[in-house]
């Protein structure tokens, strides 16, 4: 306690040095700070884009030689399979719809079955999603995305209204919550109608494409693996030459994870070697200091200052120092990172844990640079110390 | 309180060997005052720091308050310095950055002693050297006598058994080194045991006894009567 107190002393005994010297260690918490923030922030914003579309998704494509064995009939099987929640084909079109006098041109159409709008994470605003009696009946019934309603209907209240897709006329039986634009691409500019009648509007036959969704994330390779099962033995009984490909969306979100912590490490680590050269500047003055403060020494020893009593003064007086410089570095980081954020345009926050890190990394810093001049300080032999002027 | 046998100093100056003391021996009582003169070179800083446990001797034997000193490691004679000694310099060797007081509460923070107590300890010794209305100004704020007058008050503030003195009047003027000669001589009456290290015959005649250092060897101790 009393040790802080002339460490105090003396940094404030000598403030523009104590400044500058500091300055070497704001400037490189600040550094690791906000660039590790921003690295996170950037790798946030994938992980949520990813996330939306669903961690335990995994999407399945078929291609089509001669004969397709893969039937709607025939996938229903997969979804009692190990480790599997929903499985849901789609089919979709592009095309404009009407209703009235308005023309919406840029819809979206996806035939599939129920099931698909928790595959996808989507929730409903208001009405229902498609249902197996809808499949059975090949019923023209569709849910809409927000921005298909408001464009057609002037609002997002568009139950029970109607609206015409090459000629014949749907129901609308619900709409979307938005949904937003993501990686996927699937905005609010969809209108999902059953698969069935989806097959026969857009005359695809087959599936080409479908979704399974895991029962959780963690069993996402366990789904991958009964869905491989399943599709070999599928194809192999119909003899078929039709070959498919797994895209697994948490291994996607593992391999885009790793590479952008590798950057916020990068950048972090560019950061630390500006700690580091803050922190010579630490051990620098902490020398010069100790030699005018050669006679003070000399001094305190004489009236029975141990050499340790010397040491813990000096290394107190780095530490304080770079501890003031760390604390000073990180609030203006939280300054800098809400400057940034409008100008990055992302959402940048700092983690409590790189926050504390880098404050625990800046005391280290002036504690492994003080100790050599600390160290020589307290060497001085008492004699040789008075008799310097 | 200092017993002192064939101390043997010797310091290598390139090729020369010095021998700053040759052999000497000393005997200081209990409550007594000596001085020690001498010529510059003559050996009596070297003697001074041997005594003042800022320096250990080649040989020979240091007794301080029946304990040897003579051959303890560096930290065990910071405890000792702590403990048994009080120093008062030519230069005064204040701290500029602080206070009187602070000064004065220095050797007692090394001893850990407790804030509250510190303090009390500190502003009754400056109240004892005369200073009860400076505690609070710097240095040099203060003149020579004043800046003197609180070393002396941090050289007691320990209590040590022994205090040492080199050329404790050295940068004053004669009148202000004559009030602090009487500030010495009630230390003396109030039973401390007091080494004075002077080169000034003047200031060594208020001592009880005075002991000639030339070449390192003690000459001819010149007893001086008690004045007082």
């Amino acid at each position: 306690m009393q040790a802080l107190i002339m460490a105090l002393k003396s940094i404030s005994g000598n403030k523009m040095r104590s400044f500058l010297t500091m300055l070497g260690i704001i400037i490189g918490v600040m550094a690791i700070v906000v660039l590790i923030a921003i690295g996170q922030g950037a790798n946030a914003g994938v992980v949520s884009n990813i996330e939306q579309m669903g961690t335990n998704l995994l999407t399945i494509n078929l291609s089509q030689r001669r004969s397709n064995p893969v039937t709607l009939e025939k996938l229903q099987g997969l979804s009692q399979e190990a480790g599997i929640a929903h499985v849901a084909p789609t089919t979709s079109s592009r095309g404009s719809l009407k209703a009235g006098l308005i023309t919406y041109d840029d819809a979206s159409l996806i035939g599939t079955v129920p099931g698909y709008d928790s595959i996808r994470n989507w929730s409903l605003r208001s009405g229902r999603f498609i249902t197996q009696p809808d499949l059975d009946n090949r019923s023209f019934v569709a849910v809409v995305g927000q921005e298909v309603a408001v464009e057609l209907f002037g609002s997002v209240n568009a139950l029970g209204q109607s609206f015409s897709f090459q000629g014949y006329s749907f129901q609308v039986v619900g709409v979307l919550d938005e949904i937003g634009s993501s990686m996927a691409g699937s905005g609010d500019n969809i209108v999902i109608i059953p698969f069935t009648l989806a097959e026969r509007l857009f005359g695809a036959k087959g599936i080409s494409t479908f979704y399974v969704s895991a029962q959780s994330a963690d069993l996402v390779s366990t789904a991958e693996a009964s869905v491989t099962a399943y599709m070999d033995r599928l194809i192999s009984a119909a003899s078929s030459s039709t070959t498919y490909s797994i895209y697994n969306q948490s291994a996607m979100l593992e391999s885009l994870n790793s590479v952008t912590n590798t950057l916020t490490l990068m950048l972090g680590g560019i950061a630390g070697i500006s700690l580091l050269v803050g922190g010579i500047g630490i051990m620098n003055i902490m020398l010069v200091s100790v030699s005018e403060r050669t006679r003070e020494i000399g001094i305190r020893k004489a009236i029975g200052a141990s050499r340790r009593n010397i040491l813990s003064q000096f290394l107190i007086e780095s530490l304080v120092v770079s501890l003031l410089g760390g604390l000073i570095g990180l609030a203006l980081s939280f300054l800098l990172v809400d400057l940034l954020m409008p100008i990055l345009q992302m959402t940048i926050t700092v983690s409590p844990v790189i926050a504390a890190a880098a404050v625990a990394f800046s005391m280290i810093i002036g504690v492994v640079f003080g100790l050599y001049p600390a160290n020589k300080a307290s060497a001085l032999r008492p004699i040789e110390a008075l008799r310097f002027e | 309180m200092i017993i002192l046998n064939n101390i043997v100093k010797t310091y290598r100056m390139g090729e020369e060997t010095i021998h700053a003391l040759n052999h000497v021996s000393l005997k200081v009582d209990d409550a007594e005052y000596l001085a020690v003169t001498g010529a510059s070179g003559s050996g009596k800083s070297t003697l001074m720091n041997i005594i003042g446990c800022l320096d250990v001797p080649d040989s020979g034997e240091y007794l301080l308050a029946q304990k040897d000193v003579s051959r303890l490691k560096g930290s065990q004679l910071a405890r000792v310095r702590s403990r048994e000694i009080g120093f008062v310099f030519q230069g005064f060797n204040l701290l500029n950055r602080l206070s009187a007081l602070e000064n004065v509460e220095l050797p007692l923070i090394y001893q850990r002693v407790a804030r509250k107590e510190r303090r009390e300890r500190a502003q009754e010794m400056l109240n004892l050297t005369g200073l009860s209305d400076r505690a609070h100004h710097r240095p040099n704020q203060l003149s020579g006598g004043q800046q003197q007058r609180v070393a002396i008050a941090r050289a007691l503030v320990s209590r040590p058994k022994l205090i040492l003195a080199d050329e404790p009047t050295g940068n004053l003027d004669s009148k202000t080194g004559e009030e602090l000669m009487d500030l010495f001589d009630r230390l003396h009456q109030e039973g401390n045991t007091i080494v004075l290290i002077t080169h000034d015959a003047s200031v060594a005649a208020r001592a009880q006894r005075c002991v000639h250092i030339v070449d390192g060897e003690i000459s001819a101790a010149t007893e001086t009567e008690e004045e007082n």
